[in-house]
């Protein structure tokens, strides 16, 4: 099952620019949208330092689908939530869409994550008191988006992902599969610079897991939309374009850029 | 405004969403709001009731009499009947009555007893409790009326009846005792039991000619004044003060100052019930949103993650904290509302006579509900409501998006 991905891309003009580039497979250079240099987090467990970075360096490009892969305990959550701003890190630096996110404080990596990251998680965690098309807008909404054009872009979404007949659904009144997609859409409304998901097929079985990793793999390759993923799963990282293998807190492995 | 209309939204739906727990959260802020207002417009209503005994019982707000009468009240610091009473347009009056109120005696067949003597003008007295007298046999007919209205109680004291003879001796003008023989034309009945014990009318006419001597013609012992509004007391007391500098002006709070404390100590009384109240149902409803807040960590987590920041995630949790109390208050306050109807009739409380009396109420007190009253404690409680949210909200502020990881 295909679903056709609507004008989702990036928000700059330079991104929609890229964007162009990368569908023309020309040889530009492309633009870090993440970059992350000598990252470390230390944890305390019981007064024992445990070291979930270890000094990590990685780049991600702009229009890339990148796997972070590893046991548990390798670090690839920690690291993508250092990413998202979600979590903070001991030393280093990252980068994101040319932000310096160890430079921001509570409310600033906040505002980062509205409107430059969209977040795809394990566990859905949509809001169960609103429908699919509340969902959706809810982010936009918190963005301040008029709502006549809230409500367009939401349909949009939701419709991109063949969710279109059950916008007035409630997360209670969906399979799995569908809430994940209602989060993807939600994920994808704002136009995210970096598209960032946890796990995301872990709920899933796994005719909806290839349904879901299609429908990213179409945001990737047709809106030029760059999407990390962490994940254990060899199907979700033979849908990526770039594979990075994590060990110990430490880039074990990888594939390296395709761009 | 498009983000607190979301954030409300959203509060309304969580609202709903756990039905039954907040149905019994609803149901507890219900009852005590409506017991609180119920209480209240009790104590209220003690209050109103003192106001009025104190007022009523033929003090008056104001009342005029001569300077020594207090001291030693007797005819011979009297005045004159010719006194007028007169206020500016602004101090509306109820009315104003003329009498004469001397110690006497009276004795029956068998039994003789101290009390108050008071000559009145029977269609004056229609602003004191000489109005919500029962009267078994026949009222006073008028001024000239020259026979005695007597208590129940006096009456089983000196074992007499209506229609019988009693004797009064009291004091005269020219300082002399006079006694007469009087016919009982009635025997009263008061909310109160001391007005029965003390209290004995005869006609203010009939009693100033009984009275009479050598000194001032048609003379009164005091002039009272009941006013429309108390908050006019002060300033129709300084008027009268100032129109009739040779008379003591005093009102009911510096004649009756017990009550005059009691009736201030009414308001502090209320508003310590209703925190009293109030703090043990706001542990339960601390207990409660903390509880909730807990049970969407991951949920509240999310918000963060996806970019909701502090101050929003802050107001949404109020929200819905207010939220909950204003829906439990509004049922509360028509619960005690409803009460409030129930026992609009008041509560019996002649069995305890002698103790609500010494206390300064009547044997019926009767709930008064005020707005102030309910706009006062509705609005409290909903201050309640966000001093109660601060610990859910706190809790709140502490989840970090990483929570939204959580699997």
């Amino acid at each position: 099952m295909t679903h056709s991905v609507p004008n989702a891309g990036p928000v700059s003009s330079g991104q929609e620019s890229s964007v162009q580039e990368s569908s023309q497979k020309d040889s530009l250079v492309k633009t870090p949208v993440v970059v992350c240099r000598g990252v470390k987090r230390i944890y305390q467990q019981d007064s024992v330092p445990v070291h979930a970075l270890r000094g990590v360096d990685l780049e991600i490009q702009e229009g890339e689908f990148v796997s972070l892969a590893g046991p548990s305990g390798s670090g690839k959550s920690t690291l993508l939530n250092s990413i998202g701003g979600l979590d903070g890190f001991d030393a280093g630096t990252v980068t994101v869409g040319g932000t310096d996110l160890g430079a921001l404080n509570s409310a600033e990596l906040a505002e980062l994550r509205l409107h430059k990251i969209g977040f795809v998680f394990q566990a859905y965690n949509l809001i169960p008191v609103l429908s699919a098309q509340e969902n959706v807008e809810f982010i936009l909404q918190l963005q301040g988006v008029p709502s006549q054009q809230r409500r367009e872009r939401a349909t949009e979404a939701l419709a991109s992902l063949g969710l279109g007949d059950l916008a007035h659904r409630r997360p209670g009144e969906l399979s799995g599969g569908q809430q994940q997609r209602v989060a993807t859409a939600r994920a994808i409304v704002t136009k995210p610079v970096l598209l960032l998901a946890d796990e995301p097929t872990a709920n899933l079985d796994s005719k909806t897991t290839s349904e879901l990793l299609e429908v990213l793999q179409q945001l990737n390759q047709q809106q030029g939309m760059t999407i990390v993923t962490a994940t254990h799963d060899p199907i979700v990282m033979g849908f990526t374009s770039r594979q990075v293998a994590m060990l110990d807190g430490e880039i074990h492995q990888d594939t390296g850029s395709t761009g | 405004m498009s983000t607190l209309v979301l954030l409300f939204n959203l509060s309304l739906r969580n609202i709903l969403r756990y039905r039954r727990r907040n149905f019994f959260l609803f149901a507890a802020i219900a009852v005590a709001v409506g017991g609180t207002t119920l209480s209240n417009s009790l104590i209220r209503g003690w209050q109103v009731s003192m106001l009025e005994t104190a007022v009523s019982g033929l003090t008056g707000h104001i009342k005029l009499q001569a300077p020594g009468f207090a001291d030693d009240p007797s005819l011979q610091r009297a005045f004159s009947s010719d006194t007028q009473i007169s206020l500016s347009q602004q101090i509306p009056v109820a009315g104003v009555t003329q009498r004469i109120n001397l110690p006497a005696v009276i004795s029956s067949e068998r039994e003789t007893r101290g009390v108050a003597l008071v000559g009145v003008v029977p269609t004056q007295e229609d602003i004191s409790l000489y109005r919500d007298l029962e009267i078994e046999g026949e009222g006073l007919t008028g001024a000239n009326d020259g026979r005695l209205l007597i208590g129940k109680a006096l009456a089983q004291t000196l074992q007499t009846r209506v229609g019988r003879r009693v004797v009064i001796i009291v004091q005269g003008a020219d300082g002399k005792s006079r006694e007469r023989g009087y016919r009982v034309s009635g025997v009263f009945d008061a909310p109160m039991r001391w007005p029965e014990k003390v209290l004995v009318f005869t006609g203010l006419d009939a009693l100033q000619g009984t009275l009479a001597g050598d000194g001032l013609r048609d003379p009164i012992t005091e002039i009272s004044v009941v006013l429309s509004n108390e908050g006019d007391r002060a300033a129709a007391a300084a008027e009268l003060a100032a129109a009739h500098p040779s008379l003591i002006v005093q009102d009911w709070r510096q004649m009756q100052p017990q009550i005059a404390e009691i009736v201030d100590m009414v308001e502090g009384v209320m508003v310590i019930w209703f925190f009293l109240i109030m703090s043990g149902l706001t542990f339960g409803l601390v207990n409660t949103l903390i509880a909730s807040v807990m049970q969407r960590t991951q949920e509240l987590g999310m918000l963060r993650a996806l970019g909701m920041n502090k101050r929003l995630l802050l107001v949404q949790v109020v929200l819905e904290c207010v939220g909950i109390m204003i829906v439990g208050v509004v049922a509360g306050l028509a619960l005690g509302i409803v009460m409030v109807l129930a026992l609009g009739d008041g509560i019996d409380l002649s069995a305890f006579s002698e103790s609500v009396e010494a206390i300064g109420i009547s044997t019926l007190l009767r709930p008064v509900l005020t707005v102030e009253d309910l706009l006062l404690f509705g609005g409290l409680s909903v201050l309640v409501g966000f001093f109660a949210s601060y610990f859910p909200a706190r809790r709140a502020l502490k989840i970090s998006p990483l929570m939204a990881m959580n699997r």
